[in-house]
């Protein structure tokens, strides 16, 4: 779910990532907490994780991350997580990207020197799958099938990071799917339904704030 | 078989738990762990905290378009002795303005910590003032830009009137507000830096240069802080120090909330202190006690100019108009984030209508407020320029005045609000911090408030019987009625929207439970950091 939202967030052909650098970061967080609960490792209740299953997930990312959590009991807050994963978080998951080859890694040169790291779709068929990661998701949405869980919730970080926007870009003229994202975020398990509104609040609060 | 026997293995596994036991001994004693110091390398410390705090004050600006207006238009040698009183009253206001913002989230505008010390009324009353506040202190400083930027311009040859300098300059500001540069890197710092080196070795060549040959004190003597015109000296001083109370809008990105912030604000108040009551000094030296009032009437803004040219070389003169006018273009900068910024909290809350709450995805540019600000900042250029009022009086001194007078009411209500929220919870800081402080701070600032109030008709220099002595602070009384009223509007069509007001509007959707401060944000507590394991789900239970 996590590469979904790194590909939507990331625009295809430049690696850049089309939102603020914060954003996207506090929101690939969200996704990779998301994927913890959806696997039923991590419960989350009042702003809290809970390790509910400690035995390793299969992806390796998760795994390092359900680690870290085990190792460090001493936080539980739900921000503190966020806010650590979110450092580094792009970064993580584009190397994930780049072993199931989705992204590569491309190094541009600036002016003055200094290189610059993209992960980003190289080929005419990873850029294919990178376009249809938003694409499919706006197909569900306006022809009303239903989404299962994981598309909820990425449904629901993209709404709180505010891709909104890109995501329906091209479906302006269905306005009852905008009618239809609050009750859909709404109807997410509370777990999820947290993830996605302190990931609302916090890319606020980054936004606020305005530093990079 | 293994080569281990039962007894190896044995001995292993005492050293396994052995370890085990010491490894988790030394995590929970040594403090910052892993997470927290990764969190805490991404932060900020108080060189950065008070960057951004006296970097929106612009000190040229102040040291030469604030102090010569305060001699000239008060009439008054007292400035000096005012700015260090205004730093000490501003820094006992700080005690208690950074403790509390330990204890709220959102901690950001005046208006928050209105609505958790009183109530959402009075909150968004405050915003109410402070919109007009902030946006006509930026405005004002157009007028100035205009006018110097205009009379470097008639150096090099080039008549040109004020207002088109101000367009200029508004352009510039609309179009980098709207793409959100930040500027605050090192542009600004060298910026700053050269001001603050400016201001000092022009202060050290006036009091080199003393008038009939003698340094004199007396425009630092105490006693005529007992002259009834310093009150109404304050508000213009207190205009000059706007921008350190922003600092505690990074109060979640410091290093140690606890400490950075407040002395990072105890510091930007003091040292823009001392280095705008040292200025104000200087120049007093340099033309004697006795002519300062009549020469800054005169020479206006020009005033630090004239005294150090005879004595200085042409290029230092030249350097120092340039980067007055930096100085003000920076200050512009700030203002106008800090308007724009405010008007995005205040749109996500659901104060403003929600389009104030959208920002550019890209660069998070609060793109709505920003435009706002423009629109209404073009109007008054126009509006003046068509008026043909002297800019310098009518657009410059009067509204940073007007403005200040806004900002002025928002600490007093600030420091009130400070008092009611440690008398509602008490036990949160010690004795001083959230109790005498706060009441100190709130009485001093009621007198500054009310000589201000009484004196303004002579600050804005309008005859008896007009009245622009009084329209002013009935605005903002009206305005705060129109927030009381706007508020309980809210509660009745918009309850979810009204529980979030000051709240920093995260999770609008559904978090409504906010009415007490059971969770103060996650480092500030000294409880936070103690150990909660995190059980597996034997222990907890099935969900």
């Amino acid at each position: 779910m996590a590469d979904q939202y790194y590909l939507i967030a990331h625009e295809d052909r430049t690696g850049r990532s089309r939102l603020h650098p914060r954003a996207t970061g506090l929101g690939l967080a969200a996704a990779l907490l998301a994927e913890l609960v959806l696997e039923g490792r991590v419960g989350i209740n009042d702003g809290e994780l809970l390790v509910l299953d400690q035995r390793p997930p299969r992806d390796a990312l998760n795994h390092d991350i359900l680690d870290l959590l085990n190792t460090q009991p001493q936080h539980r807050d739900m921000r503190t997580w966020m806010a650590y994963l979110a450092q580094d978080a792009g970064l993580r998951v584009a190397e994930r990207l780049m072993r199931v080859g989705a992204v590569e890694m491309v190094t541009k040169r600036r002016m003055l020197g200094s290189t610059q790291v993209l992960y980003m779709p190289n080929t005419a068929r990873q850029r294919n799958a990178a376009a249809w990661a938003s694409t499919r998701v706006a197909n569900i949405l306006v022809r009303g099938m239903e989404l299962n869980l994981p598309d909820r919730t990425l449904v629901g970080v993209v709404v709180a990071t505010g891709l909104t926007r890109h995501v329906m870009y091209g479906f302006e003229n269905y306005p009852h799917i905008y009618h239809a994202l609050p009750g859909m975020i709404a109807s997410l398990p509370s777990d999820l339904r947290e993830i996605v509104e302190c990931t609302e609040s916090l890319v606020g609060s980054a936004l606020t704030v305005g530093r990079r | 078989m293994s080569p281990a026997g039962r007894h190896q293995r044995r001995r292993d596994n005492v050293g396994n738990w052995a370890e085990h036991l010491l490894t988790e001994r030394r995590r929970r004693s040594a403090e910052p762990d892993l997470i927290s110091r990764a969190l805490a390398s991404n932060r900020l410390g108080v060189p950065s905290v008070v960057f951004f705090g006296v970097a929106g004050a612009a000190p040229l600006t102040v040291v030469i378009g604030g102090i010569s207006t305060v001699y000239a238009v008060i009439g008054q040698t007292a400035a000096p002795v005012v700015y260090l009183v205004v730093a000490a009253i501003l820094s006992i206001f700080t005690v208690g303005f950074v403790a509390m913002s330990r204890h709220i989230v959102n901690s950001g505008a005046f208006y928050s910590y209105i609505s958790h010390g009183f109530n959402r009324e009075l909150g968004v009353a405050a915003a109410f003032v402070a919109l007009p506040a902030y946006a006509m202190m930026q405005i004002g400083l157009f007028g100035l830009f205009g006018v110097v930027a205009a009379g470097v311009l008639e150096a090099f040859g080039l008549t040109t009137s004020w207002a088109v300098c101000a367009l200029v300059a508004w352009a510039l500001v609309s179009v980098l507000g709207i793409l959100w540069v930040d500027l605050s890197g090192k542009v600004l710092g060298a910026l700053l830096a050269a001001e603050i080196a400016v201001v000092l070795v022009y202060d050290f060549i006036m009091v080199a240069n003393p008038a009939g040959g003698q340094v004199t004190f007396d425009t630092l003597s105490p006693a005529q802080l007992l002259t009834p015109e310093v009150a109404a000296m304050m508000v213009l001083a207190i205009a000059g120090f706007v921008g350190f109370e922003a600092t505690v809008v990074l109060s979640e990105e410091a290093k140690d909330p606890k400490r950075t912030i407040a002395r990072a604000t105890h510091f930007s108040v003091i040292a823009a202190g001392l280095l705008l009551g040292a200025s104000a000094w200087a120049m007093s030296v340099a033309t004697g006690p006795d002519r300062i009032v009549a020469v800054a009437a005169e020479e206006k803004t020009d005033l630090v100019f004239t005294l150090i040219t005879p004595h200085v070389p042409e290029a230092l003169v030249s350097i120092g108009y340039l980067l007055f006018m930096t100085s003000i273009f920076a200050a512009l900068l700030a203002f106008h984030a800090a308007v724009s910024r405010y008007q995005f909290a205040l749109g996500r809350e659901g104060v403003l209508p929600g389009i104030w709450g959208y920002t550019h995805p890209r660069t998070g540019a609060p793109v709505v407020g920003s435009i706002a600000q423009s629109i209404l900042a073009l109007a008054v250029i126009v509006f003046y320029s068509f008026l043909d009022a002297d800019p310098l009086v009518y657009l410059f001194a009067w509204l940073t005045t007007i403005g200040g007078l806004g900002v002025l009411i928002l600490m007093w209500s600030a420091s009130a609000a400070v008092v009611a929220f440690f008398l509602r919870n008490p036990g949160r800081e010690n004795i001083w911090r959230g109790m005498l402080a706060p009441i100190v701070a709130f009485f001093l600032l009621s007198v500054v408030l009310d000589a201000t109030v009484i004196g303004l008709g002579d600050i804005l220099q309008v005859p008896e019987g007009s009245p622009f002595r009084w329209v002013f602070p009935v605005a903002y009384a009206v305005c705060a009625v129109l927030g009381i009223l706007w508020a309980m509007i809210m509660r009745r069509v918009w309850p979810h929207n009204y529980a979030m007001i000051g709240r920093g509007g995260g999770g609008s959707r559904a978090l409504l439970d906010l009415a007490d401060f059971s969770k103060p944000h996650s480092h500030a507590v000294a409880g936070a950091s103690q150990v909660h394991p995190i059980r597996p789900i034997d222990q907890v239970g099935k969900r």
